[in-house]
């Protein structure tokens, strides 16, 4: 009997023409968003292979290691950040090394080109959020209020067919021809990828199968709830009233709201806020060093002839520490003001996503961004990575000119007895860029797609129970 | 004595003081008793709001009995509704089928639903053919069906359940007097196949012409049931009139 309601689901809906038209937009939109990901992608490896070459160019030329100022790393595009960009366009991309003790990251997408941020862009978790759950709710609002309407209830349910496995059918049957339709157009989309000469490795498919599987978890969200309140309300029209109701709720209202509600409950300092606490307390330490630099009295004999050589090296021996003391102060006091922020910030966030967690549309979100590795762990991610070849840089410069690289003032005293020798670029540890682990990533993923999961259970239990009642006359 | 009781076929359709009374406390149906026996076609007359339709919806489980009950082949429809079902056929007076299915594709799915999951295109083909729909509307879709082809359908899909039992609820309403009388030679063939047949109707001449037991109902009592053969020298339409104003003389009172 199921497989009866199951066929005649599939073949009612495929025979459509409301079907006919979803199925066009969504191969469209979707093959859309693969053609521009992959075209994004080429661009900003264009674009990152330049500013690496460029990067090694600047140091070209130079004599002295500690002469290295603008030493920049890069965060590499990656493809699946093409398709679902997450925050990956909204956080800086590139870190300058030995500006100072921090990491500091800058050049968004955004930023470069704003427009972006005004119109975003058109990637799957747009298609997902938005245009799949407007068409679940499109092609399901009616699903038991309009077969009543249309009088086929009536006639069916004169035969001896459970409710349950009516209802049954009808979801399954809904789901396959509607997802198959999807299934269709995120097959060709990935076509696209090889053809335009996006390199994915094994894991990233792996991460695009996911990210898909939550798409269509996330699309039979919107359809059993559309199923739910079918067989809720005897009118399709107050059907689809209330489902659009819902939709706005949970695609538009609820994650705002929910940002809004835990930006009141938590209070995270401003970075304008940390950046005066910081700029204080480096005020403080250069009056600090001033003073000590006014003291600095080296013990040289006046007639030893060399003399100014000597206390050259001793000056320089003196602001190196004197330096390596205020780096050590201020790093201290970064890592304290800033883990304090990030801790905030943590609770915060947790609140938010978890009052955003109500919405199907947020769990969505967080399980294609975590798998594309664009979640707001990225940020943390890259300032990670950042941090660790600061630190890898610091120890290669220090080795290479026994200076510490954020010393500040360095005097060097040439008497032109000898030729300088330019420094050899290729030397400098290139910055290994490592991508958050496919483990991590789906991990990070699996509570949202879990939600996802329950969500599709409770409103196809509530559609089981509601249709039970249901007056099929 | 006992083999003449023992050759009197048991009622196919039946109702025992069965009552139904809405939320809102309206009276539907009061203490409804009749019986439907294989081979007979008991019409139900009565003006809007008799009670012949939440009889059948009864039948069908549609809605639950206030109190009393209704079985079909001795099954009670309110507690074992899917078993009750598998004994009776039934035809709407608008019989609303799968738009974008063919005949042939909405005969096929509701004959399969019905339980007949082994009929061949031929089978269809045939039950179209008997009901009168033209072999060319057979692979039409739905949507350009008259209200008469579509009745033709449903009672295709009626006749392919090969249920003892059939219920229709106003089954003629709507039909040009030819569908019309091709229709009642269709239920007099099908009474001759033994099947128990109760038909709501408003069309007193229709009820004259083809049932075995005619009953009035009003205001969801049955005020009157005769065999049809008794009524035959009399002018059922003046006799029903009379039925309804008594009976609102009564109430009156």
């Amino acid at each position: 009997m199921l497989k009866i309601i199951i066929e005649r689901e599939i073949k009612d809906i495929v025979s459509s023409t409301k079907f006919a038209v979803t199925f066009a937009v969504c191969v469209i939109l979707i093959l859309a968003s693969f053609y521009v990901g992959a075209a994004h992608y080429n661009l900003n490896k264009q674009q990152y292979d330049a500013s690496v070459a460029e990067n090694l160019r600047q140091m070209e030329g130079l004599t002295e290691w500690y002469s290295v100022r603008q030493h920049k790393v890069f965060m590499p595009p990656q493809p699946l950040a093409a398709l679902v960009t997450g925050i990956s366009n909204d956080i800086g991309q590139t870190a300058d090394m030995l500006a100072g003790s921090q990491v500091i990251t800058e050049g968004s997408r955004y930023n470069e080109d704003p427009i972006f941020a005004v119109f975003r862009f058109l990637d799957l978790e747009f298609i997902f959020q938005i245009v799949l759950s407007l068409f679940a709710i499109l092609l399901g609002y009616d699903a038991i209020s309009g077969e009543k309407e249309r009088g086929t209830l009536r006639l069916t349910f004169a035969s001896n067919l459970p409710r349950r496995t009516y209802i049954l059918g009808k979801l399954i049957g809904s789901f396959a021809a509607l997802s198959s339709s999807l299934i269709v157009a995120l097959g060709l989309g990935c076509l696209f990828l090889p053809m335009m000469g996006v390199p994915m490795s094994g894991d990233e498919w792996i991460r695009l199968l996911i990210i898909a599987g939550s798409g269509l978890l996330y699309f039979g969200v919107f359809l059993t709830g559309s199923l739910f309140v079918s067989a809720m309300t005897q009118r399709s029209s107050s059907s689809f009233l209330l489902l659009l109701v819902a939709w706005i709720l949970a695609v538009m209202i609820i994650p705002r709201a929910s940002v809004l509600t835990a930006a009141r409950a938590v209070e995270v300092p401003s970075v304008d806020h940390i950046a005066n606490q910081r700029s204080s307390l480096a005020s403080q330490l250069w009056a600090e060093s001033r003073d000590a630099m006014t003291n600095f009295k080296p013990d040289i004999d006046d007639d030893d002839p060399e003399a100014m050589m000597k206390i050259g090296s001793m000056f320089s021996q003196f602001m190196d520490s004197l330096g390596t003391i205020r780096n050590d102060q201020m790093s201290e006091f970064s890592d304290r003001i800033n883990e304090e922020r990030f801790n905030a910030q943590q609770i915060q966030q947790n609140l938010s996503f978890n009052l955003a967690r109500i919405s199907p549309s947020t769990s969505m979100k967080l399980a294609t961004s975590n798998l594309a590795g664009t979640s707001l762990e990225l940020t943390k991610h890259f300032r990670d990575e950042t941090r660790a070849y600061h630190k890898v840089v610091g120890d290669f410069i220090r080795e290479k000119t026994g200076m510490n690289p954020h010393g500040g003032m360095i005097i060097k005293i040439n008497d032109g007895s000898e030729e300088p020798e330019p420094i050899d670029p290729s030397e400098l540890p290139s910055f290994e860029y490592k991508p958050i682990r496919t483990a991590t990533a789906i991990n990070a993923a699996l509570p949202d797609i879990g939600l996802l999961a329950l969500f599709n259970f409770l409103f196809f239990t509530g559609a089981v129970i509601s249709f039970g009642r249901y007056d099929v006359r | 004595m006992i083999n003449e009781i023992s050759k009197q076929p048991s009622p196919m359709l039946q109702t025992n003081n069965l009552t139904k009374r809405y939320e809102d406390g309206v009276l539907a149906l009061d203490s409804l008793t009749l019986e439907v026996n294989p081979g007979e076609l008991f019409v139900m007359l009565g003006g809007n709001g008799a009670g012949k339709t939440t009889t059948i919806n009864l039948f069908l489980n549609f809605i639950e009995p206030t109190s009393g009950e209704a079985s079909i082949n001795g099954i009670v429809t309110h507690k074992e509704p899917l078993e009750a079902k598998k004994h009776v056929a039934f035809v709407s007076e608008n019989v609303m089928l799968y738009q974008n299915f063919t005949a042939i594709q909405n005969l096929d799915f509701f004959s399969k639903i019905g339980g007949h999951s082994d009929l061949s295109r031929d089978d269809y083909r045939d039950v179209l053919n008997r009901v009168g729909l033209a072999e060319d509307a057979h692979n039409k879709r739905l949507k350009g069906f008259s209200k008469g082809m579509r009745q033709k359908c449903g009672i295709a899909i009626a006749i392919l359940k090969d249920a003892p039992a059939i219920l229709l609820d106003e089954p003629t309403a709507g039909l040009d007097p030819k569908a019309g009388y091709e229709f009642i030679r269709l239920l007099d063939s099908l009474r001759s196949e033994n099947k128990a047949i109760l038909m709501s109707t408003h069309d007193i001449f229709r009820a004259k012409e083809i049932a075995d037991t005619i009953a009035i109902m009003d205001s969801g009592r049955m005020i009157m049931k005769e065999p049809a053969a008794n009524l035959a020298d009399q002018n059922l339409e003046e006799l029903y009139l009379q039925y309804m104003a008594g009976h609102d003389t009564k109430a009156a009172g």
